[in-house]
């Protein structure tokens, strides 16, 4: 730097008198220069600088030692001294006092997580062992493992208990929706929808449009809990995230066989307001006992049912794919009421409470809507013969009596003595869902 | 407000400065020195408000410093600045493909620079040059980027287009201040990525928290000692500090400002 002619105040800082004090580091910043490398390496090296030691950094640009203060100085840092070398100049930078993250420092490196076979990474090996420790509300949006930085707006998370919402296997179910993605345009065989008979098709299509109309509220009530669990749960976010997609995937599939042969249904009322009742529900484990074990669970045997007598190889694909994700969705909500009816004796009556509390809301429904009713029945007998349709309404009223019982098999999974279980399965909605 | 509080005057630069000052308002408050502020559109606002009693304290550029002491015939008093107000510097910056041999070197060649009420980006610029030999008036073509008039530099656009114009060749070289430069270089600002520093100017003051004399002694002290306590560690001061641009006030003084004095005058800025 050339200052011939100017007049240093002997009071501001003078850089061309290096500190007489030994540089705690040295860096050979060879040809890097600052937006070049230079910065990630002078990082890199204060780093290891104590607050308030000096890094003394030689380089043989001209230019780089003359940013070197600007640099400084953003980055929190201060030039003390720079001096002239044989090979360039050396410049001494005293490492700023201030924290640059707030935060506790980064542990020690540790023991990575375990591999499977294949050199697999689960999500159900990467906490190691046990459901976490109740997370910090106000941790805001830091992934698994890290270390917050401080502030004072954080994000604050509503669901930051364990107990509130995590299930032994959830880590394995997250990893069972990643496996098991389907692609409903691609792997349904579209074409075979379109040779049904008149009334046939309308039966069809009305079951599908019951069958969309009620994934909405599948899809809904997960995803309005989603934006409320905390990230330090990340098995749950990632589990209720794969939930919303399988559902959006039910719905396309659904409406897309509904609208595939011609036909249109109706959305019913009475189904309408069996699906708002359950997004009334803000309680999570509420929630899942009527979503998950309850309505789901009850589609389980609807789905099964279609499957099986499906009038055309496109339903019955359909059916039977949304059936293999409905399994995932029924398997975690049995396994998150069994731990917390397991780990919160008082929280019977209020599950109990809350089913009953839906039913009272749905006292003017009265039966599965014969309109539905009587769609299975054609939909399986794909005739108007009295003989076949005698059939056909006989299996649909087995897969009634089927619904009750495995209704109450799955409450008893839960936890629920056999009495209570039957008692919810028959407040349970005729809607199905 | 209460009429037990300070007022304190800012220019409005950028819409950040009302989330400095709303959280330092606070702060203050809670330190047991209430001080509200007043934001003006421009320094020549400012320094007319400290001049008329309309604010207390002035939170002024170098420049508007300047002049408003030179108003009062030096009957002011600082409380205070930031770190970076210490060691404020300019530099040159020239492109990397056509670097310059020496400030005289830039004889018959054209000078960028910015706002001319700026006095990192004009003023003091032009004044190093001169004490290096350099009359730039004169021995240069000088391109001016007269875009934030009134706010003195502070929103850092005319600097953005001394940097644009010599990166793309309408100026041999170009002066601004090494923290806009470091902060655009920072920032990934494209142009910059051609340049190079090729002279620092040597260190001066930039801004600080300006009083008149004739302001209360002690209170002065006591608002002095609330701002040098705010801890950049703190996490409720941190977002504020950050965007003020400060991670430890200092006392500050008077010592760094003369460069600045001698080029107002000498520029005739100071009648």
């Amino acid at each position: 730097m050339s200052q011939s002619g100017a007049r240093p105040d002997h009071r501001l800082a003078d850089r061309r008198h290096p500190d007489r004090r030994l540089p705690d580091h040295r860096l050979d910043a060879e040809h890097l220069e600052l937006g070049g490398g230079l910065e990630v390496l002078l990082a890199a090296a204060l780093e290891r600088v104590p607050p308030g030691g000096v890094l003394e950094v030689r380089t043989p640009s001209r230019a780089v030692a003359l940013e070197l203060p600007g640099w400084a100085r953003l980055a929190g840092h201060e030039v003390v001294g720079e001096a002239p070398a044989a090979d360039g100049t050396v410049v001494q930078v005293r490492r700023g006092r201030t924290a640059r993250v707030l935060a506790a420092p980064l542990p020690r490196r540790g023991e990575p997580p375990p591999l499977r076979g294949g050199g697999e990474l689960h999500t159900a090996d990467w906490r190691g062992g046990g459901p976490p420790a109740a997370a910090d509300p106000a941790a805001g949006f830091a992934p698994l493992g890290a270390l917050p930085e401080a502030r004072t707006s954080a994000y604050s998370w509503r669901l930051s208990d364990p107990d509130e919402v995590w299930a032994d296997d959830v880590g394995e179910l997250v990893e069972q929706a990643s496996a098991q993605q389907w692609d409903a345009s691609r792997e349904i065989p579209w074409s075979a929808a379109r040779e049904l008979d008149d009334t046939t098709e309308r039966a069809v299509a009305q079951v599908m449009t019951f069958l969309a109309q009620n994934e909405y509220a599948a899809l809904y009530v997960p995803a309005r809990f989603l934006p409320e669990v905390n990230p330090q749960l990340a098995e749950l976010v990632l589990w209720l995230s794969s939930h919303v997609h399988d559902e959006a995937r039910h719905i396309e599939v659904f409406t897309k066989r509904a609208l595939a042969g011609g036909w249109r249904g109706y959305a019913l009322a009475s189904t309408e307001l069996s699906l708002s009742t359950l997004l009334d529900e803000r309680d999570f484990t509420n929630a899942s006992l009527l979503l998950n074990v309850l309505g789901e669970g009850t589609f389980l045997d609807l789905l099964r049912f279609i499957e099986l007598h499906a009038p055309d190889p496109a339903t019955a694909a359909a059916a039977r794919l949304a059936h293999r994700d409905e399994r995932r969705h029924v398997h975690f909500g049995v396994s998150h009421i069994r731990r917390a009816i397991a780990s919160q004796p008082d929280i019977e009556p209020l599950l109990v409470g809350a089913v009953e509390a839906r039913a009272a809301k749905l006292a003017s429904l009265s039966g599965l809507s014969p309109l539905v009713i009587e769609s299975l029945t054609v939909m399986s007998s794909r005739s108007l013969v009295p003989a076949e349709l005698a059939d056909a309404a006989a299996e649909v009223r087995s897969l009634m009596a089927t619904m009750q019982r495995n209704r109450v098999r799955r409450l008893t999974a839960c936890g629920f003595s056999r009495r209570t279980a039957r008692y919810l399965s028959d407040l349970h909605s005729p809607n199905l869902m | 407000m209460s009429g037990a509080e300070l007022r304190l005057g800012a220019v409005s630069y950028h819409p950040r400065v009302v989330t400095v000052w709303e959280r330092f308002r606070t702060y203050f408050a809670d330190r047991g020195v209430p001080t509200d502020y007043i934001l003006y559109s421009n320094y020549e606002r400012l320094v007319e408000g400290v001049l008329d009693g309309s604010v207390e304290i002035g939170w002024n550029t170098n420049t508007a410093f300047v002049r408003l002491d030179h108003e009062v015939g030096g009957q002011t008093r600082i409380l205070g600045m930031r770190d970076v107000d210490l060691d404020w510097s300019t530099v040159l910056v020239t492109r990397k493909d056509r670097p310059l041999d020496g400030v005289a070197d830039l004889a018959g060649r054209v000078l960028a620079l910015g706002s001319r009420d700026s006095g990192h980006a004009a003023i003091l610029p032009l004044h190093y040059l001169a004490q290096e030999g350099l009359d730039a008036g004169t021995q240069c073509g000088l391109i001016r980027f007269d875009t934030d008039i009134g706010k003195h530099g502070d929103t850092g656009d005319s600097e953005l287009h001394v940097v644009r114009a010599v990166s793309e060749g309408n100026a041999d070289a170009g002066v601004l201040s090494a923290a806009y430069f470091s902060a655009f270089r920072a920032d990934g600002v494209p142009q910059v990525a051609d340049l190079e520093v090729s002279w620092r100017s040597p260190p001066y003051y930039h801004c600080n928290f300006t009083v008149l004399e004739t302001f209360d002694l002690e209170l002065g002290e006591r608002w002095s000692q609330a701002l040098l306590a705010m801890d950049y560690d703190d996490e409720s001061l941190r977002p504020a500090m950050e965007l003020e641009g400060v991670r430890r006030w200092h006392p500050g003084g008077q010592a760094g400002y003369e460069s600045l004095r001698d080029a107002m005058r000498e520029q005739g800025l100071l009648s």
